[in-house]
């Protein structure tokens, strides 16, 4: 009890002590000053993760008849950090059209002094599509000293040194191959061989438990003609043991020497033999995409240890798993837009790009169903997306819906 | 011109979002301003793969047995937003892991101070002791909530004489009275990070209403995960006929004659309103988008007494393999290396290796939180913001994997195969939540919570100017989930009795 009383006393006294405590941290040049900044959050988020960017063309490179290399330097700002493999949104008018489209950056990010010759500057690689909307603007309108914007590089195809261990198979289909430049330069460039998470900077485990970093790119193009970065890639093969380098055609000319046919199992087996403890990456065009997963499947290759850039959105969605039968892709509906005029869509296009006819811009990125920055409410009506699609669970529920993904099944009413 | 609305409020955190829907319940018209493209601030999700990431949510409390709700589900009950939300009981508090010993602490009174008594039996007695201190307190706050506030504060120390008592103390400091055993202390004061501060700084009137809370009414986890909570919020906010614009931050606050007037978003677009709730921490808000020459600079003399919280480091994992598999049973696990927690805090104020990490378990919610055979684990370290400031850009991701890398090595002493089967990693920082929640030194807590700062002595709702209030962690209550909407009641209750005064007034 007289403890109790001593106890008592001493946490009244605690009053008078936090209290002054309170007064001193007031007195000028006391305390955390948070006048002596400005805009704090902002200055330094923008540093890392840019909303916008506006690039300046600098250089166009013919890679190919059909591909065209794009230099950039950054006007608005210094080139943030970004992933090896990420991408960036490039907003386009196309006749009138306010639009964009993802690019994988093919160059390497920025890295500190004293290496950081040459990567200034931003690559984007482009290649002509058929029935394509911006690339032959991008091919045919764009010059040096045009300035174009983008979103600030985002996407989570690149290597991770945290779980993808340091034994990499890259399957690249065609255009596929930029992200894969981006971190085979990047890891080369860097002149180390070995994971960075293990570099002998950070790490005391460098080791023989982390074996050198080893790349192996096989790499599907239609023709040799439209190899791009072809010569720069069996240069870099010939002069680095950690990376192998096997271009695969699938249509050759009668007397083409090299592989040939598709990256089916039997040329993944024989091309990188094992397949346990390594990690693999896809990016192409999605029949590729779907052709590699099934072989990798085959081959015995774990789930988590595939993985793949994001789909676009599906060149036929008609075609798509789970596409109500009988509905056509030319089927319009009726799209009414809360607080705007009703817009007519067809059941093939993504609502996205139907909005933008319209002249209805909603904020866009990644385009491919997973970054959720086109989540808009839809309030009536039903669409399809592709059960890939990264909706979120509670967002399923209140009928929100990623508009660069979904296609109208009905008509509808859209809350922006 | 007549304003188009009577209140605008800044950001659809969770203090936003019940500032918001507080007011529009009482009729007001209310715009909703949110920069990111979805709400709910920390109370949101994202997805990689196959997986769905909870961002912040550990534990929720204030929801209580279905028989005997508590305050915060009466409130959202109240407001409509209750019956959208399917809320999970959590049969245990924690499972706390130290090199010698492993013990999981129930919910319930009487079972959590038995299975401590059990542990320690030479200080049952001191843990009796301590815990009827601690709900002591909670008799006491009971007793606010219903008379509606402290009254008379001369005649607080007989009315309510531990509230007094305790006001000014701090968590250590009454709990080494009592406990002796530095594991026993250990495992009381085990929920520290989820205050932003070790025992020995911590405010006791948080912490041990905390404790008290979570032992007393269990912790519950949202089905859907918190991003469900913020979008039941957004829903029940629409019907009652409020207005909301994501993708659309504010820019700057106007003001006419020392009162706000209004806001003008990212976009340049100017609108009116005769209120402001600023659920944007008050140092951006008034320096930022009002104008340090235009907010009393007796306000940033106030907020020197005041230090921003911790941040935190989290490694989201999505693992191609099941709990059991990995060996993970319980929803929440503390690993400490020992019993200094203070030591542990110091490592805070550091980009190094955290000595202490938290391993959350979704699918010990409920198993559909992943596809079948899988599993999301998130592993949480404190961190402050200010040495991430100084990370030169181009060495930031090497920096947070290296920190990454560390966590993943520590959950891997309870969790074998963690890294191996992982197939999905992210790593945020305090830059990340910067980024996202857009606050000061990406605090998770708004304004740390010493004695000096704790849910009295506060800043409160009423900003410099007219007009303006604040909602939020950093305001009362304080920081956390249940708080943050506690608080948004709060702002919108004061804006509420300022409108019946100036109409009695007029």
């Amino acid at each position: 009890m007289a403890l109790e009383i001593l106890y008592w006393l001493q946490d009244v006294r605690e009053h008078l002590r936090v209290s002054r405590r309170r007064q001193a941290l007031r007195r000028p040049g006391h305390g955390f000053d948070y006048t002596a900044d400005q805009d704090t959050v902002r200055r330094v988020v923008s540093r890392l993760h840019p909303r916008r960017m506006r690039l300046r063309v600098t250089q166009v490179i013919q890679e190919t008849p059909t591909a065209r290399t794009f230099r950039f330097e950054r006007t608005d700002g210094p080139l943030p950090p970004f992933r090896a493999g990420q991408y960036v949104n490039v907003f386009v008018d196309v006749d009138g059209v306010l639009t964009s489209r993802p690019y994988s950056i093919a160059s390497a990010p920025p890295l500190s002094s004293p290496q950081a010759g040459g990567r200034e500057a931003l690559e984007l690689t482009v290649r002509d599509k058929p029935d394509g909307f911006v690339a032959p603007y991008l091919l045919n309108e764009v010059r040096v000293g045009d300035e174009l914007e983008t979103t600030g590089p985002a996407g989570s195809f690149y290597y991770e040194p945290l779980i993808d261990g340091n034994d990499l198979v890259f399957l690249a289909g065609g255009s596929g191959i930029t992200p894969f430049m981006s971190i085979i330069r990047d890891t080369l460039g860097r002149g180390e061989v070995t994971s960075p998470l293990h570099s002998p900077l950070h790490s005391p485990l460098h080791s023989p438990l982390h074996p050198p970093l080893h790349m192996h790119l096989l790499y599907g193009s239609r023709t040799p003609d439209d190899v791009i970065c072809g010569d720069e890639l069996t240069e870099l093969a010939a002069s680095h043991p950690n990376l192998d380098y096997a271009l695969v055609i699938s249509e050759p000319l009668p007397g083409y020497e090299g592989l040939t046919g598709f990256l089916d199992a039997d040329l993944i087996r024989e091309q990188v033999g094992r397949v346990l403890g390594k990690t693999f990456y896809i990016c192409g065009p999605n029949v590729m995409v779907d052709f590699c997963l099934a072989a990798l499947t085959e081959l015995g290759v774990p789930r988590h240890k595939i993985k793949r850039e994001l789909y676009g959105p599906p060149a036929d969605v008609t075609q798509e798993p789970g596409w109500p039968e009988g509905l056509s892709a030319g089927t319009v509906f009726s799209v009414a837009v809360e607080g705007r005029e009703s817009i007519q869509a067809p059941a093939g296009e993504p609502l996205l790009n139907s909005l933008e006819r319209y002249g209805i811009v909603v904020p866009a990125v990644c385009r491919a169903g997973e970054c959720s920055a086109c989540r808009i409410r839809l309030l009536s009506g039903q669409v399809f997306m592709p059960a890939h699609t990264g909706l979120r669970e509670s967002d399923r529920q209140y009928g929100y819906i990623h508009t660069c993904v979904s296609y109208p099944l009905t008509d509808l009413r859209l809350r922006l | 011109m007549t304003p188009k609305y009577d209140v605008i409020v800044i950001g659809a955190g969770l203090g936003g979002l019940s500032a918001a829907t507080m007011l529009a319940r009482n009729g007001l018209g209310v715009l909703l301003l949110e920069r990111h493209n979805v709400p709910g601030g920390y109370a949101t999700s994202f997805v990689r793969g196959r997986y769905e990431f909870e961002i912040a949510l550990h534990e929720l409390s204030g929801i209580g047995p279905p028989e005997r709700p508590a305050s915060l589900y009466r409130y959202l009950d109240d407001l409509g937003v209750a019956d959208k939300v399917e809320f999970i009981r959590l049969p245990n508090l924690y499972r706390a892991v130290f090199p010698d010993l492993d013990i999981t602490l129930p919910v319930g009174q009487e079972a959590f101070e038995a299975k401590l008594c059990h542990t320690f039996p030479h200080e049952a007695k001191g843990i009796r002791r301590f815990m009827q201190r601690v709900f002591d307190l909670r008799g006491d706050f009971i007793k606010i909530a219903r008379q509606r506030g402290a009254g008379n504060p001369l005649t607080m120390p007989l009315r309510l004489p531990h509230f007094f008592r305790y006001l000014p103390t701090t968590w250590g400091s009454v709990l080494n009275r009592d406990v002796r055993d530095p594991r026993a202390r250990a495992l009381l004061s085990q929920y520290w990070g989820y205050y932003g501060l070790p025992p020995s700084k911590v405010s006791f009137l948080y912490f041990a209403m905390g404790l008290a809370t979570y032992v007393k009414q269990g912790p519950v986890f949202p089905k859907g995960r918190s991003q469900a909570l913020s979008n039941a919020f957004l829903a029940t906010f629409e019907e009652l006929g409020g207005e909301a614009r994501m993708n659309c931050g504010a820019q700057q606050i106007t003001t006419a004659n020392g009162r706000v007037t209004g806001v003008i978003t990212d976009e340049g677009q100017e609108i009116a309103a005769d209120w402001i709730v600023s659920n944007a921490d008050p140092i951006t808000t008034c320096r930022d988008l009002i104008g340090r020459d235009k907010v009393p600079s007796s306000f940033f003399t106030r907020l020197q007494s005041s230090e921003v919280a911790a941040s935190t480091v989290n490694v989201y994992l999505g693992v191609a393999r099941s709990l059991e598999e990995l060996g993970l049973t319980e929803h929440e696990i503390f690993i400490n290396p020992d019993d200094d927690f203070d030591r542990h805090a110091r490592g805070m104020r550091v980009i190094a290796p955290p000595e202490a990490i938290s391993v959350t378990c979704y699918n010990a919610v409920y198993p559909e939180v992943s596809p079948p055979g899988t599993s999301v684990v998130v592993l949480t370290a404190l961190m402050y913001g200010e040495p991430w400031v100084e990370v030169p850009p181009v060495e930031y991701v090497e920096t947070k994997n290296r920190i990454g890398d560390a966590m993943i090595r520590q959950a891997e002493t309870i969790a074998p195969g963690l890294r191996e089967y992982a197939e999905v990693v992210e790593v945020s920082t305090p830059l990340t939540n910067m980024h996202y929640a857009g606050t000061m030194g990406g605090s998770i807590y708004g304004f740390s919570q010493p004695p000096r700062d704790n849910v009295v002595w506060r800043m409160g709702h009423r900003g410099p100017l007219d007009g303006l209030t604040f909602a939020g962690a950093w305001t009362q209550p304080g920081g956390g989930f249940e708080t943050s909407m506690t608080s948004g009641q709060m702002a919108g209750g004061a804006i509420l009795s300022k409108l019946k005064k100036m109409r009695r007034e007029a």
